[in-house]
Formats: C-alpha cells, structure tokens, sequence
C-alpha cells in the first residue's frame, strides 16, 4: 500500500524538519522537529498541554492533514517510506494510533465486532481475523468482555478495547495519547504491564504521551519532551535517579504537604456545610454504596478516589443534589452557594465571549472580570469565543467562573485530567484558596499524590469504603495491597 | 439472530435482519393491502404479542407506543367527526361508515408505527448494516447506519450533561419571551454541537486509522445466521400478507 521508497533514509521512523500550522492561528503547533524512532523502542512523549504531542502523533497517523486540516511542512519516512501524504487508512496497516478519548473512538455496537473492524477492513481472512481479534482481547485482559455491547463498558474497560483494536491491526508501530489519563490507579498499572510486554515479548515499537513517568521507569524508556511544538530535551530513562534529575515533576507538589490530620479533624468538627447519613445509591440492579456517612464542614478539601466505576462522580451527584438517594439522607442547606467543575470544561462553557460568561455568575464590571482572567492566567482575552481557547485554558476559565460566585462549597469532577503541570498547580492553589475562606470542597481524581498533597480527608471507594486522614487511608490501603492507591507508588515506582 | 438490547445491554429476544425486514415488510404491506378493520386488528395483535414475548424491551416500547396511540386516537375521532355519509349511530352526527373509516386509519398508522418500533428494538444495528452491504450497498455508506446508532446514546447524554451545567449555574429560561426561548437554544446546542464535531472527528479517524476505506471490499468475519426464529417470523409474514390479499377480494370488514 505505501509507496515511494526513499533508499537515503535510514531504518526506522525519521521525522526531518517537521512543522504543522493549523489554520487560522499564528503560532505553529510543531516547530522543525527531527527525531528518528528505532525499531522496538519505548519512547515517552511529554511536555506541557498544547506542547504538540498529540498534533505530532496525529500528523504520523495520517489524521492530520486528513481528518484536521493543516498546513505541514518537512518530512516523515518509516523504514525509508514516505508516510506524508499517504491516506491514513493505507498508513494504519503499519501504523497504530489509539486516541485519547476512548469513547470517541469505539464505532461498533459489540466489543468482539470492535476489534474485528480493523481486520476485516484489511480483508483478512475470516479464521485469522478470529485470532488476532483472540489475541488482542487476552493481551489486554478483557477476553470476558467479548459478547458485551459498546455502551455498557466503564472507562477503564473501553481504554483496554480501544488498545485491543490497535493491537489486532497486528502494525508494529504504536502510537497511544495519554492511555491512563481516564484510568484508576489498578487500570493505569495494568495499562502499563501490557505496554512493557507489547515491547518486549512482541518487538513491538510503542511511543507513548505520558504525565506519568514513574511506572514506566523499568522498561527504560527515552523521553522525548516537546515544548511550544519543539523538542526541548531527550533522554534515555535507566533508573529513578534519571527520571528525578530530568525534573519533569520539579515543582509538582509533594505528598502529604498539607496539614496535620488534627487540623482536618477540627475542621470536621465544625456545623458541616453537607451532611451525608446512611447514603445508599445503585443504577438497576447495581449497588454503587451503601450505608455511607460522611459530612464536609468549612474549610476542608474532601477528596474521592476508587476504582473506575465506583461512584465516585455519582458521590458528587448526590451532594450537588442532581440524584437522589435510595436510602439515607444528604442534607445540604439549598441556600449555600455551589460551584462545580465538571470532568468535561466544554459541557459548561455557553457564551459568545468570556465577558459574557462571567455574567452568567453575575459578574458584569469590565474590571472585576479582567482581574479574574489575570488571576486564571487568561489576560486580555475578554472578548474572545471561550470555544477558542484550548484544553487548560478552558479548564481555567471554569474552575474561575465556578469560583468567582464564591461557592461555600465546590465540587471538582477530576480537574486534572489532561492537564500540564502548570495548569495542575494553578488549580491546586485555586482550591486552597476556596478553602482558607472558608468553603467546604470535594475533589474526585485518579491522581493520588495530587489528592495527598492537597486533602484533609480521604474517602476511598471501593469493595470496602475507607475514610480518614490521608495518612490513615493511604496506609490502610497499603496493608490492603492496593499500592497503586497509595502516592508513594507513583512518586518511586515499584 | 435479531437481538433486542434492554439497556443492560443483555439480549433478551433474538431474530435476524433479513426476517426483521420481512416481517415489517409483511406487517406495512398487509395493513395497506387489506381492506376494513379485522386484518388489521389481528396484524396489530401479532406485533403486540411479539412485543411482548420479549418482555426486556417491552417497557420502553409500550413507553414509546403511548404518543402513537394518542395520536391514533386523535385519527379515529377527527375522521369520524368529518364523515356525514351512512348511519348515524352515536350522538346524532357520528355515522358507522365515519366510525370504520377513522378505526381503519388509527389502526393503520399503529401498526406502521408499532412494526416499525419493533424492528428497531430487535434488530442489532451492525447485523442490519452487514446484511444490507450484503444486499448490495457499499460497506462505507452503509455503516453510517451503525454510526447513527452509536450516536444517539452519545447526544442524548450530552444534552443530560448540559442541562445538569445549567442547572448547576443557575441558568434558568422562560420559554415564553422569544428571547430566551432563543438564549436557551444557544446555551443548550452549542455545547452539545461543539461536542458532536469533535466526536465526529475523532471517530473519522479511528475508523480511517484502522485502515477503513483503503479497500473496495471487507472481510465480514459473522455470518449472517438464520434460525427458526427467522423461519417462523418469515411464514408469519406470508401468511398475513396472504390473509390480506384473501380480504381485499372478498372484502371483508
């Protein structure tokens, strides 16, 4: 399928001088990149959000300028083939690219049909589209899952399908933009054991975008960090000690930084803004919780993590009074002010311009507006479509106009989610702000050195409920052997 | 084999497309080709049956079947109303000519409707697409039917999500002034379009990165299967077009 065999170039993926401009904005998103990938790499890709990782990922699979149009210049060859200009159905054959949204991506109605699209459309026949589809749902452990329907899985369970698809295209080349970013601790390990064994038991060649280097530290990956779309640093990764030195993390907060538990004990103490009494909550037939009590008072930072699945989100739901319990109580005084930040920033942007999104929270003074935009690092973008802006500045802009109501308390439906680290930290003193004057917030992310670093209690979702101090639960959950719930395991790695 | 989705996700009733097909195709030619009302109760108690045997879905089909009823009836009560010619038999104006007419067309319009909301419910989208590819049309329009399928569910949440932001902003319309009747359309489509486009983006190229389109023809790794389900619903479909071509000659009522 793929033609024009360049003999100058040497083995491998040569990207040479690359640069991508998407129309109608002035500042490239890939800047001269020239990198060469060699056979059975692991290769990380990092850098801040916007940086180009996944333009650049993109631009290699085809779907840039296919699928998004824009303007590239520079040159890609796989094993001395030129890739740009190929149509990416021809590229896919050798090339893989699993997305970042793995809801996106699914386009059947059945799991076993999902993995089988990709086999069939190469036309292979019937009996080895059968093993390979096999084969990709045991190498991603989702085997059980095969006669299940699209609709029904959890995040976790469709991240491992959207890989099990890739995977049965049977292309050596693997692409996969933030594989974990959806994933509970369990989920993310796992996701990283399949991403080793890709490399090593099936000389695959895997490039990954990843926040999250820890894990990946034995497999010896070379990091590749992209910054404003240029190259900005490349290192092979050997031990903990390189990763430290990279300082990737520099600056990310530290676990267990925040109070001593005595504190957030006090803070418990006081009249709590919600108070949850013998909760129980189920869809259908399913049981999320039951008997659940737990109450947030002034000033203290909640924060929720389990497993995919669990209720988290559902936990918010019912203090934000959008469910209603099967049994219990949560009782929450209607008249105390409520911010929420919801997982996704696009469902709660409505307005033409910033200005006027403000004014949905009643912000309407020009210079009351302009000093929340400098505070959410958004200045002089007043008068610009909110829908313009990219990822993290969408998530500035609601974490602020959630906050400039000044909620007594806020709920945060995992806020870091593709997130860079400056736009982690900004959120992060966001909240401690709200919570030295005195609001009451809870926070569900997958992040657990995040959720050490800034909670005064932990509420642990799962087959068992655990509650407490960070401390507390962090070391129950250790004695439990769930070590992937505990921050130290993804500061040190196993 | 048909399968109808109850949302779990479990199957709960089975049947295949080609016979789906048949049968709606039995069940619409039958009501149109049979004259008077006696066909066209017994082809609407079939459908119901079947509804009902596949008790999974039939909540959300009776649930679904409420407004056609309604209008059905409103059918039945706006021709007898309009129809003077025959006796009068109620209330010194509705004639039992009005009466027939009015059943036989509240009686067709359910039976249209009720066959068509049956197959949908127990056809499995992605059979349906394989079998009309089958049929002829090229696999890549013909999946735009599976895909439409996928997106209902998607658009449906995205619009929950959105009125939940609303809700939880204090947004708040009075659809009586045009105004905001309008402000609420902006508020609530925009977000849910901006979402679609993306989506539609990023399942163009999941399907393209798995190589669809990069040949004329595909592999169809299922077979299409054929059971007695298939067999019977074919019969049935047979036999009630065979009664309705019997009442149009001899025209019963």
């Amino acid at each position: 399928m793929l033609s024009a065999r360049d003999c100058t170039q040497s083995e491998g993926l040569r990207i040479k001088n690359l640069s991508v401009r998407y129309p109608r904005r002035n500042i490239p998103a890939l800047c001269c990149v020239d990198e060469l990938i060699e056979h059975g790499e692991l290769v990380v890709l990092a850098g801040p959000s916007g940086s180009g990782k996944s333009t650049l990922c993109r631009t290699l699979s085809g779907s840039v300028p296919d699928v998004i149009p824009a303007d590239i210049q520079g040159g890609i060859w796989l094993d001395g083939t030129a890739l740009l200009g190929q149509d990416p159905s021809h590229i896919a054959s050798v090339l893989g690219y699993v997305q970042q949204d793995p809801d996106a991506q699914i386009c059947t109605l059945n799991v076993w049909q999902e993995v089988a699209f990709g086999p069939e459309n190469l036309c292979l026949p019937v009996e080895e589209v059968r093993t390979r589809v096999h084969a990709a749902l045991s190498e991603v452990g989702i085997l059980d899952l095969q006669q299940r329907s699209t609709t029904t899985l959890s995040g976790g369970e469709m991240q491992r399908l959207a890989i099990a698809a890739i995977l049965a295209m049977g292309s050596e080349w693997i692409f996969l933009d933030e594989p974990t970013a959806n994933l509970d601790p369990d989920g993310a390990e796992m996701i990283f054991r399949v991403l080793g064994d890709l490399r090593r038991q099936q000389g695959r060649t895997v490039t990954v975008v990843e926040h999250r280097l820890a894990p990946l530290v034995s497999y010896a990956p070379r990091v590749i960090v992209l910054d404003h779309g240029r190259v900005v640093e490349r290192r092979q990764i050997r031990s903990h000690y390189d990763l430290a030195e990279m300082r990737l993390r520099a600056g990310w907060p530290r676990a267990r930084s925040k109070r001593s538990p005595a504190e957030g004990g006090e803070c418990s103490r006081r009249t709590p803004l919600v108070n949850l009494v013998d909760v129980g909550f189920g869809y259908g037939e399913r049981t999320l919780f039951e008997h659940l009590s737990m109450s947030i008072g002034r000033g203290e930072v909640a924060s929720v993590i389990g497993p995919n699945g669990c209720g988290k989100t559902t936990l918010l739901r019912l203090i934000a009074g959008l469910e209603t319990p099967r049994d219990g109580i949560v009782d929450r005084d209607g008249s105390v002010p409520l911010g929420f930040v919801a997982q996704h920033p696009h469902h709660q942007i409505f307005e033409r311009t910033i200005q006027r999104e403000y004014a949905i929270d009643g912000i309407h003074d020009p210079l009351e507006v302009d000093r929340l935009l400098a505070e959410a690092r958004l200045d002089g973008l007043a008068g610009v479509s909110p829908l313009s802006l990219s990822m993290g500045e969408q998530r500035r802009l609601t974490v602020s106009t959630a906050l400039s109501r000044r909620p007594d308390l806020l709920l945060l439906d995992e806020p870091f989610i593709g997130q860079d680290r400056a736009n982690v930290i900004w959120v992060l003193s966001q909240i401690r702000k709200a919570s030295e004057r005195g609001a009451g917030v809870v926070l569900v992310s997958h992040d657990v050195e995040l959720v050490a670093s800034i909670s005064d209690r932990v509420v642990y979702l799962g087959d068992t409920v655990q509650m407490g101090s960070p401390d507390f639960v962090f070391e129950a959950l250790a004695a439990q052997g769930r070590h992937a719930y505990t921050p130290g395991y993804w500061e040190e790695g196993r | 084999m048909i399968k109808i989705l109850a949302p779990s996700g479990r199957t709960t009733c089975a049947s295949g497309p080609v016979s789906g097909l048949l049968f709606l195709g039995g069940c619409v030619s039958a009501v149109l080709v049979a004259s008077g009302i006696t066909v066209k109760g017994v082809v609407l108690v079939v459908v119901l049956a079947i509804a009902h045997r596949c008790a999974g879905s039939m909540a959300i089909f009776a649930r679904k079947l409420r407004f056609v009823a309604l209008f059905s009836l409103v059918l039945l009560v706006s021709q007898a109303l309009s129809v003077h010619v025959g006796h009068v038999v109620l209330f010194g104006r509705i004639t039992d000519q009005g009466l027939l007419l009015g059943a036989e067309m509240a009686l067709r319009f359910l039976v249209i409707l009720s066959s068509s909301l049956l197959f949908v419910a127990m056809t499995d989208p992605d059979e349906l697409t394989h079998a009309l590819i089958r049929a002829g049309i090229p696999y890549r329009f013909g999946f735009v039917l599976s895909l439409a399928v996928r997106f209902v569910p998607f658009f449906s949440q995205e619009l929950a999500r959105v009125r939940e932001a609303q809700r939880l902003r204090g947004i708040t319309f009075s659809y009586r002034r045009p105004s905001e009747l309008r402000r609420a359309i902006y508020y609530t489509f925009v977000p849910v379009l901006v979402s679609g486009l993306v989506r539609v983006d990023a399942v163009t190229m999941s399907m393209k990165g798995r190589a669809f389109g990069a040949n004329q023809r595909r592999t169809w790794s299922r077979p299409l299967r054929w059971t007695t389900t298939d067999t019977s619903l074919a019969i049935l479909s047979a036999v009630l077009l065979a009664v309705s071509i019997v009442a149009r000659r001899f025209q019963w009522i």
